[in-house]
């Protein structure tokens, strides 16, 4: 296995191709293990400590072995970068046809470095690169980019595919994401803004290459089977039709939306507590990425009879809404008409900017006034004319998105960071403490969902590499309370699946983190493994197609520590950069206050919070009163190049 | 191991030439239409087949995913969505091989398809023209390339995954794919029971009004 890698270096224009060759993909599996290790090596010779937004940071974009192979189970491409809104590791998942189209251009993997003069976009073509003039995107949102590249550059010898970022990343926006297609957004940690800062509005695809495959014939027996499997699995039938969406209705039942910032747990308003709207919007499906087998997407179309509020919106067509736009528009900030919860999909997608920063954001300063706590001069002074915050009011909401994409006032530029950040200068330039009423984990802004009542989950929260964050290490085990994969992965022992007890719920996270990374590193969805994850192993199943595709053959052990040693180098960037065990921490409301509603009312993160901690670092290997990474631990990853880092950094614990 | 896949799949001994007498074809391929979803699977799965050297390049695949804008069906009845673009296996003598100059294609009675020899080919692209689907396509290296229903048994319909637009009520699920190898009143019996686009029950509701779960509230 051996992929090309592109860099460019924007200062000075210097496109260079190189090889990546197999003992990377050995080392680091591919996809997100080899972009973490791009970053990693640039910051052995640039300044970790960088400001994001300045020509010493990377963007690096790159797509998995398993891509694009026939497998069936989705694509995912990835871009790794240092966190312009977080300031610490970021990365994004994001699907559409641009990493499929990467492939056969020639370029599965591009690094990006430097500053361009003028704003410019990166086109490959068949492997010939070409860094262009993009005066005439600038000011464009990702919508509008992307079909300007299409005309421009036609379908000869592919369709075009895009990468693009919105005005808002033009403004550097801290949680600006990258959109690929103008439909799927790499949303998290502040890609936007990292292109953004560099002056690169988009990358652009085309090409009618070849992707090298070791076995084919074991690699088409894989394929089928897995289809098979697919297609004998009911559970996949629900989530073929509504996609994440399904969760509105069972975490109705359980009560574990985020309502109002989190002050309740389900929703109000009798039409949005269920999905049985598909009547109203589902027009017809289309599949998210290139090579999936699910499809669990789907397009609306508003026709204005839907609600009298959908009359704002008639011919408006895109992607329906899955569960965490729903979760932030009919979640955090009340909006009650399906019609603009889409609206809000398709504002934060073509802004491309992230929802939950975004409606975390707006719905702390929302709960602020509410309690009284603001007054209408203190917004004003915010957005520097009279505004109304309500909760659920569209125009109300609308003007916080402009004033956040375009930077237009106080609130943007408070706020650019999301809550966290923003809730902390806020506070600091009113001279009061409203850190109770910022939801947020580890700096990152929560994902609008119930998560008290889930010790792993909270967990996920407190240790992601990239801030609050559940795909990093979802917690199947537990909030499925699936006893049998609990006795599978810890010895027969039952409790990972109990979530009233601490016991196995770290060792849960470090289980998961670590298979999440093998799917991120093979360029796959994490949907088909959510759906049947005592089948569809990371380390097992998956790991035949890895060997298929690559020739590399590996025992499922053998894989799983590969998905350790992956998920140490995102700790270690992590720690290079001064994080410490304080830093893996929760907020407030989630530590302190019990939640209200639901089947599991009345938790809170602190009773199982630092047992849970703990437990994770013991699995980890790491030491838990600093949170560091030992020596031997990394050596018997063999990562003895990293711990000498580390330890010239002084951020690596004795033993 | 590793032996690559053939570059060819079609091996009948016995060929009929265009417009000699064959026997009759009993299974075809068919699309239902706006029912795909672009997941390009069947495009790689049959490049895959198809591939000189065992790698994957999509543009020698024997069949294309279009965007079919304004064409209504039963569950599309806006008519947006994708159709696959696939050899209709017209019969003997199909249309493509009608128009070439060389009698580069015959009639394969083992695999049942109209198939094009390579050596005799001199790349004219009158086929392409010349089919009234527009399903004869052209490989960047100018080769002409047709659907061969790889030896009898199409891999594209293997790799086609089914809809839940074919819902039927409750849970179970009428399980159909976009694309079928079939006889014709096979697939007209098979698309008949495609339902139209209707409501649908929510999950919890669903469940709850089952008596699987109970309310919590």
């Amino acid at each position: 296995m051996e992929s090309r890698l592109l860099r460019v270096d924007l200062t000075s224009g210097e496109l260079k191709s190189e090889l990546i060759p197999h003992s990377i993909f050995e080392r680091w599996i591919g996809g997100s293990g080899i972009n973490n290790w791009i970053m990693w090596e640039h910051f052995l010779t640039h300044d970790i400590n960088c400001d994001p937004r300045g020509p010493d940071n990377i963007f690096v974009f790159g797509v998995g072995p398993l891509a694009g192979t026939g497998a069936g189970s989705g694509i995912k491409g990835r871009i790794t970068f240092k966190s312009p809104c977080y300031n610490m590791f970021g990365d994004s998942a994001g699907g559409g046809k641009f990493p499929y189209m990467a492939r056969f251009a020639g370029y599965e993997y591009i690094a990006i470095t430097g500053k361009a003069p003028k704003p410019v976009y990166l086109l490959i073509c068949n492997g010939e690169v070409a860094l262009m003039d993009a005066a005439h995107l600038w000011g464009k949102d990702t919508a509008e980019t992307h079909a300007a590249l299409q005309a421009e550059l036609g379908d000869y010898p592919s369709k075009t595919h895009t990468l693009s970022i919105s005005q808002a990343g033009e403004n550097q926006v801290g949680i600006a994401g990258v959109v690929s297609d103008a439909l799927r957004i790499h949303a998290r940690g502040g890609g936007g803004a990292v292109l953004g800062s560099k002056n690169l509005k988009a990358i652009a695809v085309q090409g009618n290459g070849s992707l090298p495959v070791a076995r084919p014939e074991d690699m088409l027996a894989w394929s089928e089977d897995f289809r098979k499997k697919i297609d004998g699995n009911e559970a996949v039938y629900g989530f073929k039709r509504r996609g994440t969406l399904g969760a509105v209705e069972m975490y109705q039942h359980i009560g574990s939306h985020f309502w109002r910032n989190n002050q309740g747990n389900m929703f109000r308003g009798d039409e949005i507590r269920s999905d049985n709207w598909v009547k109203k919007y589902h027009k017809y499906s289309e599949v998210c990425s290139a090579d999936c087998y699910i499809a669990c997407d789907a397009k609306y179309q508003i026709d204005g009879t839907e609600s009298e509020a959908a009359k704002k919106y008639i011919g408006e067509t895109f992607r329906r809404p899955e569960y965490l736009t729903t979760g932030s528009a009919a979640g955090a900030l009340d909006v009650r008409d399906w019609s603009e919860v889409a609206h809000w999909g398709k504002l934060t997608n073509d802004y491309a900017i992230d929802n939950q920063d975004l409606s975390c954001s707006i719905s702390f300063l929302m709960e602020l006034k509410q309690r009284d706590l603001i007054s209408d001069r203190d917004v004003a002074e915010l957005f520097g004319h009279e505004q109304n915050l309500r909760w659920g009011n569209m125009e109300d909401i609308e003007a916080c998105v402009e004033s956040m994409v375009f930077q237009k006032n106080l609130f943007g530029q408070l706020f650019r960071d999301g809550p966290y950040y923003g809730a902390l200068r806020y506070s600091e330039m009113k001279g009061k403490n409203f850190m109770k009423y910022a939801m947020y984990g580890k700096g990152g802004a929560s994902f609008t969902e119930e998560v008290r009542p889930y010790p792993t989950w909270m967990n996920n929260m407190a240790v992601a590499s990239r801030g609050a964050d559940h795909l990093k290490g979802i917690g199947l085990i537990e909030k499925f309370q699936r006893e049998d994969l609990s006795k599978v992965y810890f010895d027969g022992r039952t409790e990972a699946a109990d979530l009233t007890i601490p016991e196995l719920k770290g060792a849960c996270t470090a289980l998961a983190e670590n298979q999440v990374a093998l799917l991120n590193s093979y360029g796959v969805c994490l949907f088909h493994w959510m759906l049947d994850p005592a089948d569809y192993t990371p380390q097992d199943y998956y790991g035949q197609a890895y060997a298929a595709v690559t020739g590399i053959e590996r025992t499922p052990e053998e894989l799983m520590r590969d998905g350790e040693r992956i998920c140490n180098l995102e700790k270690a960037f992590n720690s290079r950069i001064g994080m410490r065990r304080e830093h893996d921490t929760v907020c407030e409301r989630w530590m302190w206050e019990p939640n209200p509603e639901g089947t599991y009312s009345n938790a809170v993160a602190a009773d199982m919070f630092e047992t849970v901690l703990d437990e994770y670092y013991e699995w980890r290997g790491w030491e838990k009163e600093s949170g560091l990474q030992t020596r031997s631990k990394l050596e018997e990853l063999g990562l003895d190049d990293v711990a000498d880092v580390l330890a010239q950094d002084g951020a690596l614990a004795d033993g | 191991m590793s032996a690559s896949p053939q570059k060819e799949l079609t091996t009948g001994s016995v060929r009929y030439q265009p417009g000699e007498e064959a026997p009759n074809v009993a299974q075809k391929l068919f699309a239902l239409r706006n029912q795909c979803t672009e997941c390009n699977i069947c495009e790689v799965a049959c490049a895959l087949v198809h591939s000189p050297d065992g790698s994957i390049n999509p543009q020698l695949a024997r069949l294309r995913i279009d965007h079919a804008p304004h064409k209504p069906s039963k569950v599309s009845p806006h008519g947006i969505g994708f159709v696959a673009q696939i050899c209709h296996h017209c019969g003997n003598p199909p249309p493509c091989a009608e128009v070439c100059p060389t009698d580069a294609f015959y009639y394969d009675p083992e695999t049942r398809a109209a198939v094009i020899e390579q050596d005799n080919c001199i790349q004219c692209m009158e086929c392409v023209p010349g089919c009234p689907f527009d399903v004869v396509f052209v490989a960047p290296q100018g080769e002409l390339l047709k659907c061969d229903l790889c030896g009898g048994d199409p891999v594209c319909v293997k790799a086609c995954a089914t809809r839940p637009e074919m819902l039927n009520e409750g849970k179970q699920y009428v399980r159909l794919p976009v694309l079928f190898f079939e006889d014709q009143a096979e697939f007209n019996r098979i698309s008949k029971q495609v339902p139209e686009a209707q409501d649908e029950v929510g999950m919890m509701q669903a469940m709850l009004e089952r008596g699987e779960i109970s309310s919590s509230a």
